[in-house]
């Protein structure tokens, strides 16, 4: 099962994952869709709720929790919708990360390099957790007496404290103020760890996108804040530990163990709480491929590299950096981390001298392969050569794309799309951001009628800038650019993810009613798209 | 375009509902009773001291400074806790002192599920001692509560400790 779908290129869910993306894609566009956005919401929230918090903190009195709670509560005009907004924005943290976490399960971007990510991850969505519940104890209703008495009771069954925390909740006493110290400490202190584990969250990503478009940015802000103007929270009754708990306004998002916990024997409950949490921390180490499956990191050939450091520069993983050259010529030298590579492929797309990339990627690897393709399919002038990322509709394998008529996307270079002619040529790259651009250069100088790329929506990139860097190629300038003497006219871009097979049929189809109203394209023979690299006479 | 537009709106708006509507789902944890009976307390350890006269075989092996005829061991000592509701046993059990090397005070957390209305508790709380064991001055070894306790529905009536070594019964009327 492991295995099967580990093969399959996605994870567990990925089909549901790109049926829910095409549907959001739909309404908000790739460009909104709050789904390729979920961690930059996620710190979204972060930035919230420290504003709101900090307002809430100007009133709140541990030596009057629940009184001072109910005085915010009290100033209709603002307390009453900071602290709404505070609280619901903790649920969207949560319910975001979880879908961003699910995203990434989803995707494998689990394993290797990204292990540290999964990590981390996994700890600030504890550490979210654990915050919410102080913040429920902080305002002592009859939720945060039950989150208390339950957490209090799972506590003691650790050999850890000598005197058992319940006893501070069974009525014997009231509530010492260090005991509203302490939880408000804790409150305050624990986004602290959240900024720290963030940092390391991110510190193996290049140029980490922290927050989402602001469009969607303060969209959710503003719909989240009226939500709290118009439907205020309810704050329960205060906490009585004298009385049982009645029906009471609950938190489903932080507290929907407590039915089942209250349940179980707290033993039981750190032995499947535990084993559900073992389990997804070693998901880096179950959902690893097998050595013979696992893509090989990049590589830099030092007989091409001319010390640019564009690889440098673009890596989305910081895997690159420059060292002294060892081969007795002057200047730098790309050298690739293994450890850190995760084998996207993007540096291959910006070495104009094609000297870098993962075995068998690199853009010597694709301009081979290429002509291949073109002795085979042998596309004409009124024929789209569909360029497709494998991650994207074009790799939708077997579903999407057989249904839209892309019948044979899962055919490698070189096979025919299908027995009617009408059918465009599919020629698969891991990645936008792996292509070379002159694989565009020569297929259309070869005489196709024109090349349409198919992305992944920016956001959604696997190899996170890909498709950015992509365009920047393309319609910039970046190294490797797309040289001017390439025609324009005849490349098209289109951004359709998984899901998304009629927004790329849709987009073939119009590409080619464009290249069928053009003149016939010129077919070059025996060209060269000249591989630049300064160096190539000076090496053996 | 209109219409994809409501929809966006609509769903976006469905979504916010629907997390905010998480937030507050009014919810009942389900009490297991109507009422509860709690005992709560912490009371410190009866130390007892053991003491056994060594055989004339036993006293040969030790070294000569080492030959007093006692043998003796301190330790806490554990309590028996009985506890009678309506007439019916409760519980019958022996609470031992917390610590590693059980030398910490003993502690006792219980709830007993009560209907509303009258309860006749009867609780006897008590130092179990080794026979020959001594506790020392002063330390209280039985505690005891016999009475009827009036229970409102969601109420907990909690039975503990009080400053002069008493149980007593405190209600959300009368804490
Ligand atoms: C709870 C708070 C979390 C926040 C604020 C957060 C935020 C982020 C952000 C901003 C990124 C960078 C996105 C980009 O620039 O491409 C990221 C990446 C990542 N996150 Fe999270 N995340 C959180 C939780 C999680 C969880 C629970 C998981 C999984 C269990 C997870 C797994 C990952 C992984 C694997 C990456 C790296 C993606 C890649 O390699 O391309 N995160 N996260
Ligand atoms: S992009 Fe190519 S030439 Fe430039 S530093 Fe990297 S490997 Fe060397
Ligand atoms: S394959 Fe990706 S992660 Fe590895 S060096 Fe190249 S750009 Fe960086």
């Amino acid at each position: 099962m492991i295995n099967r779908w580990k093969a399959q290129g996605g994870g567990l869910g990925v089909r549901a994952l790109a049926r829910l993306d095409a549907a959001f894609n739909g309404l908000y566009t790739w460009r909104f869709n709050p789904l390729y956005h979920s961690g930059a919401l996620v710190v979204a929230c972060f930035a919230v709720l420290l504003a709101t918090g900090l307002y809430l903190l100007l009133f709140y009195r541990i030596g009057a929790p629940y009184e001072s709670v109910a005085a915010i509560d009290a100033q209709w005009w603002g307390g009453r919708w900071i602290r709404g907004l505070h609280r619901y924005v903790s649920d969207l943290a949560v319910v975001a990360a979880i879908l961003h976490g699910f995203r990434m399960f989803a995707q494998r971007r689990t394993w290797g390099p990204r292990a540290l990510a999964w990590v981390s991850g996994l700890v600030l969505l504890g550490i979210f957790f654990v915050c919410g519940w102080t913040g429920y104890v902080m305002a002592w209703d009859v939720h945060g007496q039950a989150l208390a008495v339950e957490g209090a009771r799972l506590l003691d069954a650790l050999p850890v404290f000598s005197e058992p925390l319940g006893r501070a909740f069974t009525g014997e006493e009231s509530l010492p103020g260090a005991f509203f110290f302490m939880n408000l400490f804790a409150h305050i202190a624990l986004p602290v760890g959240i900024a720290l584990f963030l940092w390391v969250h991110v510190s193996r990503l290049a140029r980490a996108q922290l927050l989402p478009p602001k469009r969607l940015l303060w969209g959710t802000v503003g719909l989240f804040a009226i939500a709290a103007v118009a439907w205020p929270p309810p704050l329960g009754p205060e906490a009585d530990l004298l009385k049982l708990p009645a029906t009471m306004p609950a938190d489903w998002v932080y507290g929907f163990w407590l039915p089942v916990a209250r349940a179980m024997a707290a033993g039981w409950v750190w032995v499947v709480g535990g084993s559900i949490a073992l389990l997804a921390l070693l998901v880096p180490v179950w959902t690893k491929p097998r050595a013979e499956k696992r893509p090989p990191p990049s590589w830099v050939n030092p007989r091409y590299c001319t010390g640019c450091e564009q690889c440098f520069l673009d890596c989305p993983y910081e895997a690159i950096s420059m060292v002294d050259r060892d081969d007795g010529r002057e200047g730098l030298v790309g050298w690739v981390d293994p450890a850190k590579c995760v084998s996207c492929g993007v540096c291959a797309g910006s070495c104009a001298p094609m000297g870098v990339g993962p075995p068998g990627r690199t853009g010597r690897d694709q301009l081979a392969r290429v002509k291949d393709f073109l002795a085979e399919a042998r596309p004409g002038s009124g024929d789209v050569v569909v360029v497709g990322c494998m991650h994207g509709a074009a790799g939708s394998v077997g579903s999407t794309a057989v249904a839209t008529g892309l019948a044979a996307v899962d055919g490698l270079a070189g096979a025919p799309a299908s027995a009617e002619a009408q059918e465009p040529r599919v020629f698969p790259v891991g990645c936008a951001g792996n292509l070379h651009t002159s694989v565009i250069e020569y297929l259309v100088r070869a005489g196709a009628g024109g090349v349409m790329v198919a992305a992944c929506p920016p956001r959604d990139c696997r190899s996170r800038e890909g498709v950015k860097w992509f365009n920047e190629r393309v319609h910039h300038g970046r190294e490797a650019e797309l040289q001017d003497r390439v025609e324009r006219r005849r490349i098209a871009v289109v951004y359709a993810a998984a899901g998304e097979g009629r927004v790329l049929r849709d987009g073939v189809e119009r590409f080619r009613s464009r290249i069928l109203a053009m003149e016939e394209a010129p077919a070059e023979r025996d060209f060269d798209v000249g591989v630049e690299c300064e160096l190539d006479e000076a090496v053996p | 375009m209109i219409a994809r537009r409501a929809a966006a709106a609509l769903l976006a708006l469905a979504m916010t509902a629907g997390i905010a509507w998480l937030s507050r789902v009014p919810t009942n944890f389900g009490a297991d009773a109507d009422a509860v009976i709690r005992l709560s307390w912490r009371v410190e350890g009866v130390p007892v001291e053991a003491c056994r006269t060594r055989t004339e075989e036993e006293l040969a092996v030790l070294p000569v400074h080492m030959r007093s005829p006692q043998e003796c061991a301190s330790a806490i000592a554990p309590f028996a806790l009985d506890v009678v509701v309506d007439g019916k046993a409760a519980v019958r059990d022996t609470v031992f002192p917390k610590g590693v090397r059980g030398d910490r005070p003993v502690y006792v957390l219980r709830n007993f599920p009560a209907g509303a209305g009258r309860t006749a508790l009867s609780v006897r709380f008590e130092a179990v001692l080794a026979e020959g064991a001594e506790p020392g001055d002063g330390v209280a070894t039985i505690y005891a509560w016999d009475g009827e306790v009036d229970l409102a529905a969601g109420d907990v009536a909690l039975l503990t400790v009080d400053g002069a070594k008493n149980l007593v019964l405190r209600t959300p009327e009368a804490p």
